[in-house]
């Protein structure tokens, strides 16, 4: 699989290139600029793009912004953005293409190697990964407002693991249920949420987005 | 009786005028805000009075002048209104020629506004309301700004601007010849020519008013020089009228010249020259001395300049105090969370691979364990430094400013909120931090006290203010003072000059209102 990686700090550059190179990744360009890193994107049309969201040359959001431009020139252009902090004002703009293959992650779910590389092939695959945190937050504020009070509760549960990334059998496991149960619930989901049948990715997508959007 | 009048229709001008002037703008329309455009110009009124009264009282006058002056004060009220100090002070330099005129023997009496003089008494009392007359003409002349007033200003701020750097000991000893000559003058045994006091009495007052002064020229050295600036103008008038007036005017003697044995015109001379050497003296030393009193009494606007710059800088110290003090409590939070957080984990995770390093060769599966650990360990430190950086300068505002970090707010509030930002510009960094944790405050409030289904946040900036409105639909009965929340963003605040306000009636709804002073820099692209 082919990655790129755009990320400013030597030691967090190597150190990534050193991690996935192990796990068996082609690490086709890894930069430390944000017009390096949309050139890189752009010309190497990597299967990922693993993306610092602050990148110089301002050191602000540049890497989203350029990880954003590529996904305009490419669409659906799968990437994993990275950072010290998780925003939803970031992950919505992330998610606004409704094209997929998006992941938004804190910096330190890298050190554990298995489910980082999971949500890389995740992304890759066009699926959606939001950082745990960015979830957290989701399930606080629902407790109290609309659209997802339609859902149960054993819905809304299913839905936060969804929009972490996870596969409907990595759900199963983590609710100890049947992962048939599993489809049921995301059916029920999609019904509830007015998402029309196609696609079940996109569906997932959009399903997630209208979580991050309520 | 026909002066009676006279004066209470002046004296009901100046109230009414001084009132209205007084209570500023918008002017009242009506009756009321007529009257009030014409203003000055209705002294006109008892000038013209006083002018027809003193004309010889002739009764066809009194109407047809008083006719002229209201026609005057209806159809052109500006004219009017200039007129009025030319008028004051010429029935002034007219009541000095009728005394003179009087006293000369020219006519036998003299009816001049509250005097009426016959058979060579009352002069006295006529200069002393030409005297009155003659200020208050003055004080209209510079008040109103009219033709003439611009010379007498100048020359004014001229002779005040002169003397700074305080009161020497020389200008405060003046007050010794000045008490000595009003004792001459107003001293035991003279009074102005009654023969009050004598003997030892007179002694007595003698010494103490003397003992007074010099306690007074150690005391106060400025208080001295301006009692002696004073008595040195009065009394160097006193000198010249003596020679207009003899011996109308009452005193025995002035300074060198004997008035009472030998009242020749040689010296009469003599106390002219004196009265001048005073006066130059006193015109010498009263700017000086209103110097040491006033900040600038030249210029009115210059000493409102000054109050007003004393209250910013007030303000200025009470805020930057808040200001350290805020930093310096905010700085120990730093360092105590880096302390109790971070560091602690740091010294944690190097103590649990330490232990690793030693178990690495005997015990694999425990050092692994410890690894772990210091993996989990590493992950919290992250996380308290990330809790600790959002407080102290969110990520959302460094990247993208304010109306993005607080769409960002919005986002993670658990209430229906709606976002209304017109910035046309970006916000100062320091400035947007403080708005933006005072809506922060305001919206955390909201959450957890008011009860509230939806909060309605308003972003704007115009005429160089930058104003957030937070208003929320819930229970109200917020009190500000109450909590210490809202009272330290208010002092944030207070360091840009912003202020914040809160009206939360029972029942709701609440609405905090935070406005700051600031200029928009141009704007960042909010979005790709």
């Amino acid at each position: 699989m082919r990655v790129v990686i755009g990320e400013d700090l030597f030691l967090l550059r190597e150190g990534l290139v050193r991690l996935l190179s192990a796990h068996g990744f082609e690490v086709v360009a890894a930069v430390g600029t944000a017009p390096e890193l949309l050139a890189a994107l752009v010309d190497e049309h990597p299967d990922v793009g693993i993306v610092d969201v602050r990148l110089p040359p301002t050191h602000t959001d540049d890497g989203l912004r350029a990880a954003l431009k590529a996904r305009q020139r490419i669409p659906g252009l799968p990437v994993l953005v990275l950072s010290q902090y998780v925003e939803r004002l970031y992950a919505r703009e992330l998610l606004a293409d409704q094209a997929g293959g998006v992941g938004y992650l804190l910096k330190d779910r890298v050190f554990n190697d298995d489910q980082f590389t999971g949500a890389i092939r995740t992304v890759a695959t066009g699926g959606t990964v939001l950082d745990p945190e960015v979830i957290g937050k989701l399930l606080e504020r629902h407790s109290r407002t609309e659209p997802l009070t339609r859902l149960t509760a054993r819905e809304r549960e299913v839905l936060a693991l969804m929009a972490e990334g996870r596969s409907n059998a990595a759900i199963a496991q983590r609710l100890f249920i049947t992962e048939k149960a599993i489809s049921k619930h995301a059916a029920g989901i999609f019904d509830k949420l007015g998402l029309a049948l196609s696609d079940d990715d996109n569906r997932r997508v959009l399903a997630v987005l209208a979580y991050l959007d309520s | 009786m026909l002066f009676a009048v006279v004066l209470l229709l002046t004296i009901g001008c100046i109230a009414f005028v001084l009132a209205q002037e007084a209570r500023g703008v918008p002017r009242p329309g009506g009756l009321r805000g007529r009257i009030r455009d014409r203003g000055w110009g209705l002294l006109l009124l008892p000038v013209a009075m006083a002018a027809a009264v003193m004309a010889g009282g002739a009764h066809g006058l009194i109407p047809a002048e008083l006719g002229i002056a209201v026609l005057a004060i209806v159809f052109v009220p500006k004219l009017a209104a200039k007129l009025v100090p030319y008028g004051v002070l010429g029935l002034a330099v007219f009541g000095v020629m009728l005394a003179k005129m009087y006293h000369d023997g020219f006519t036998s009496q003299v009816q001049y506004l509250f005097v009426h003089a016959v058979s060579r008494g009352g002069a006295e009392l006529v200069l002393a309301e030409a005297g009155v007359l003659f200020v208050v003409g003055l004080w209209l002349l510079v008040r109103l700004d009219v033709p003439g007033a611009g010379p007498v200003r100048t020359l004014a701020a001229r002779w005040l601007d002169r003397g700074r750097g305080g009161i020497s000991a020389v200008q405060g000893l003046l007050l010794i010849p000045v008490v000595g000559l009003a004792m001459q003058l107003l001293g035991p045994g003279n009074w102005f020519g009654w023969q009050a006091v004598d003997g030892l009495d007179a002694a007595l007052i003698d010494l103490t008013v003397t003992t007074a002064a010099l306690v007074l020229i150690f005391r106060s050295r400025a208080w001295a020089a301006t009692l002696a600036a004073a008595g040195l103008l009065v009394l160097g008038v006193y000198g010249w009228l003596i020679v207009a007036f003899w011996p109308a005017l009452p005193g025995f003697a002035y300074g060198f010249t004997d008035l009472h044995n030998d009242p020749g015109s040689a010296h009469l001379w003599g106390a002219a020259l004196q009265g001048s050497v005073l006066l130059a003296a006193g015109l010498w030393l009263a700017p000086r001395v209103m110097r040491q009193h006033l900040a600038d009494p030249a210029d009115l606007e210059l000493a409102a300049r000054a109050r007003q710059l004393t209250q910013r800088v007030q303000t200025l110290t009470q805020t930057r105090h808040d200001a350290v003090d805020t930093a310096s409590a905010e700085l120990r939070r730093i360092e105590r969370d880096l302390h109790d957080g971070a560091q602690a984990r740091l010294v944690a995770l190097g103590m649990s691979l330490r232990a690793a390093e030693r178990l690495f060769a005997t015990n694999p599966e425990a050092a692994l364990a410890l690894v772990s650990e210091a993996r989990e360990t590493s992950s919290r430190a992250l996380s308290d430094l990330r809790d600790l950086v959002r407080g102290i300068y969110p990520p959302v505002l460094a990247d993208r400013g304010l109306a993005d970090a607080v769409r960002a707010l919005v986002l993670d509030t658990p209430l229906h909120t709606e976002l209304d930002v017109d910035l046309p510009g970006e916000v100062q960094t320091p400035v947007g931090a403080a708005v933006y944790f005072a809506v922060a405050e305001a919206l955390a409030n909201a959450v957890a006290h008011s009860g509230a289904r939806t909060v309605r946040i308003h972003l704007s900036h115009a005429a160089g203010l930058l104003r957030a409105q937070i208003t929320d639909d819930g229970s109200g009965g917020a009190d500000p003072a109450q909590g210490t929340g809202l009272a330290g963003v208010e002092r944030r605040l207070a360091t840009f000059d912003g202020i914040l306000a809160v009206n939360s009636p029972p029942g709701g709804p609440t609405i905090v209102v935070i406005e700051v002073p600031c200029a928009l820099s141009s704007a960042k692209t909010s979005s790709c």
